[in-house]
């Protein structure tokens, strides 16, 4: 089994071509795919952290393609932890379809999800979109804000990092003002969450099994809580 | 948006209800190229799941002769009664009616069609073996359920719960233990004589015969065996089995259902399909479909652009596709918000249990199933409990149909209901002939939990790919990041048949090795 204190999912919205696997590859294997279309077969990415002298395990998903006809199952946005919004600083209708996605996410996310807004592509010198317009927008929707390149690899580790440690601070406080706080208590109550994979003493005491993983996967896509070693 | 739709696909799917989207993803999940499309603005059509607001709407939409939903009813019930003293006790307790419930309509996610699953059922087996079961979380069922003397009671399952149980005595106790032994032990030993006597008989006479008394009788026949006194000896054996094999794995109960609701389900599958490459379009309805005689393709146009397909695949209530499949009613469903659970304290520990209960109405011999979901399965919020009535549709009446087991549980103008609907699930009258070469779908069939539609999706998908894998194992996102460019998770497809083949191969050595560890 793994070693990680806390198991974090993370999802990605945002328009199609704003660079959101750009930015999920550049964190997770430091690449930078160079005129990729739309990814196939990939899912979510998995990158180990650590804040704080903690490990933490982030899980990262895409939208799979389905943000370009507006097509996203509600599904993806359940039991996420934080959700990035990006749009690309350098194509005004990205920026200027963030109140729908904002509308989507009232409607699916969780409201206690923790919210970054993220303008990609700053090495591009055909800006659009100035930095100070992007940080009114977040502001204003109570969200977090920054800017990266996932070309550059500028403000990427960063921007995950941040998410990390500001999970392990929710999750740490337990006020249940948040989604990781919610999902920190709940693990202590009946109702919580575990993967279905192991058919472990523990999975029949508690009654509720999260994701039911696969046969010789060992438990590694199980819970979709945090886990306490 | 801009229509940056290609016009070439293998396969276009109309409708994203549970057989659909199954098979999409496995379309997908072997190379082939799918337009997965839907009229709807959500996923799951029938087998979708609704919050209060939209449940309410998708009950009010006029529904014609070809529509898979009909005879749509829905009503607030006004409370004048404060409640009792005793509900009161936890503090700052919301006070539940159409407003409040209104305002968190969010909250809910109400099943047109709810299912329970078996643990070692046909879909759970599917979800597995296709990595598919990453998207979904499940709640185990708290109770398996049945009414005995006029009283809801839990029927104990397990091994520990057969010696826990205060409904039954020790004698009891120890009968249905034998009892369940032996049937759990039937076909391993054909040549066991004291059931080779009941070949061809009924299932109630081999359980009569083993002198067990009326309460484990009522057990085996209402909540383990789920059957009725003309179900046969062989049939009987078989659910019964099917209970027992479930047992064990993730709860107390042998039963699974899916948290946020059975709707789900479909998402899953889309996901997949999305994943392998599929491309998805919700609010998009097709205006003309027709043959080119010359390239024996569908032609297809949709707001305005014309798609090419190999093969379409529609669920029925999509016209113009499917437009003269004639339907009928196949289930009638009530579907109840109430503030009180049913059944006592012991059957809702802790704020609610997740219970299932077969209903018998003795004059007529017909049944229904009764799903309780509490705010454990987040359907609901907490301090409300779904109340999920499906029977088999006798008349265009769905509350008619239901009223023999209604009085059985509650009064439905009572207090305690909130909120009370009635719809009818209705299924194609004849089936119907591949016509054109548009595979149609069924639609939701009278079933616990998914087995006939994975049937379904199996036999559609086999006549499309008759060589095809049916959703064979979707590598782990691990698999990927761990080695970099892993390319068994990135250029699976790419890769000629017999590399594909060694590097299963490999895999599978891989994993016994991480098992011998």
């Amino acid at each position: 089994m793994e070693d990680y204190k806390f198991l974090f999912k993370i999802v990605l919205v945002g328009n199609a071509g704003v660079g959101k696997t750009c930015l999920v590859r550049r964190f997770t294997q430091g690449l930078f795919p160079p005129g990729q279309g739309a990814t196939i077969g990939v899912d979510f990415m998995i990158k180990t952290v650590e804040v704080e002298g903690e490990k933490i395990k982030l899980q990262i998903w895409d939208t799979a393609g389905q943000e370009r006809f507006r097509s996203i199952t509600q599904s993806y946005y359940r039991s996420a932890h934080a959700l990035i919004l990006v749009y690309d600083i350098s194509c005004q209708p990205t920026f200027d379809c963030l109140p729908d996605w904002l509308r989507e996410i009232q409607e699916y996310a969780n409201s206690k999800v923790l919210k970054i807004l993220v303008g990609n592509k700053t090495d591009r010198d055909d800006r659009e979109i100035p930095t100070q317009i992007g940080e009114e927008f977040a502001k204003q929707h109570d969200m977090y804000f920054l800017e990266t390149s996932a070309k550059e690899a500028e403000n990427v580790e960063r921007l995950f990092y941040e998410i990390a440690a500001e999970l392990i601070g929710q999750a740490r406080s337990k006020d249940g003002s948040s989604a990781a706080a919610a999902a920190a208590a709940q693990r202590q109550s009946e109702g919580s969450s575990i993967g279905l994979g192991s058919f472990s003493a523990k999975a029949a005491q508690s009654n509720c099994c999260g994701g039911l993983a696969g046969g010789g996967g060992g438990g590694s896509n199980g819970s979709n809580t945090s886990h306490t070693g | 948006m801009s229509d940056d739709l290609p016009d070439q696909f293998d396969l276009v799917v109309i409708g994203t209800g549970f057989i659909e989207s199954c098979i999409a993803a496995a379309a997908s999940r072997v190379g082939k190229s799918v337009l997965h499309l839907d009229h709807n603005e959500y996923y799951g059509d029938v087998w979708g799941s609704f919050t209060i607001d939209g449940l309410c709407d998708r009950l009010n939409k006029e529904t014609g002769a070809h529509s898979t939903l009909r005879n749509c009813s829905y009503t607030w019930h006004s409370s004048e009664k404060e409640p009792e003293p005793e509900a009161m006790e936890v503090q700052g307790e919301q006070k539940w009616n159409r407003e409040t419930m209104l305002a968190k309509s969010r909250r809910f996610s109400l099943d047109l069609c709810p299912r329970i699953l078996y643990s070692s059922g046909e879909l759970v087996q599917l979800l597995i073996k296709s990595n598919i079961c990453r998207y979904a979380e499940f709640r185990a069922v708290d109770h398996v359920c049945m009414r005995h003397n006029g009283e809801i009671v839990s029927v104990p399952c397990s091994r520990s719960d057969v010696f826990n149980t205060k409904t039954l005595t020790i004698v009891e106790k120890r009968l249905l233990m034998k009892f369940l032994t032996a049937c759990n032990d039937y076909g391993e030993d054909k040549c066991n004589e004291d059931s080779l006597a009941f070949r061809g008989r009924t299932f109630l006479e081999y359980l009569q015969a083993q002198r067990v008394t009326e309460k484990i009788s009522s057990c085996v026949m209402q909540a383990i065996a789920m059957c009725g006194p003309n179900t046969s000896f062989e049939e009987g054996m078989q659910s019964t089995q099917r209970f027992l094999g479930s047992l064990g794995r993730y709860g107390n109960t042998p039963f699974l259902f899916p948290m946020y609701g059975c709707g789900e389900l479909p998402q899953c599958f889309c996901r997949l399909c999305a994943v392998y490459g599929g491309i998805y379009c919700l609010k998009r309805t097709v205006d003309d479909i027709g043959l080119d005689e010359n390239t024996k393709e569908f032609v297809l146009s949709s707001a305005g652009k014309t798609v090419r397909a190999k093969n379409v695949v529609s669920a029925p209530g999509y016209p113009p596709v499917s437009r003269d499949i004639e339907m009928k009613p196949h289930i009638s469903r009530g579907l109840f918000v109430s503030a009180s659970p049913l059944g006592n304290e012991e059957l809702n520990k802790g704020g609610g249990g997740v219970n299932l209960l077969r209903l018998l109405d003795a004059e007529s011999g017909r049944e229904a199933i009764l799903i309780q979901l509490s705010h454990y399965t987040g359907a609901c919020p907490e301090g409300l409990y779904i109340f999920h009535l499906t029977t088999p549709a006798v008349s265009e009446d769905p509350a008619s149909d239901l009223v023999a087991f209604t009085s059985q549980l509650f009064d439905p103008t009572g207090a305690e209901i909130i909120f009370s609907s009635y719809f009818t699930i209705a299924t194609q009258s004849s089936r119907s002939t591949a016509g054109e070469h548009i595979y149609y779908t069924d639609a939701p069939t009278y079933e616990l939990d998914y087995d006939a539609a994975i049937a379904n999706a199996r036999c559609i998908f086999g006549k499309l790919f008759a060589d095809a894998e049916f959703l064979p194992r979707a590598p782990d996102p691990e698999e990927i990041v761990v080695d970099g460019e892993d390319p068994s998770a990135l250029n699976e497809h790419s890769l000629p048949e017999d590399l594909r083949a060694q590097l299963k191969d490999m895999q599978q050595a891989t994993q016994e090795m991480d098992i011998q560890d």
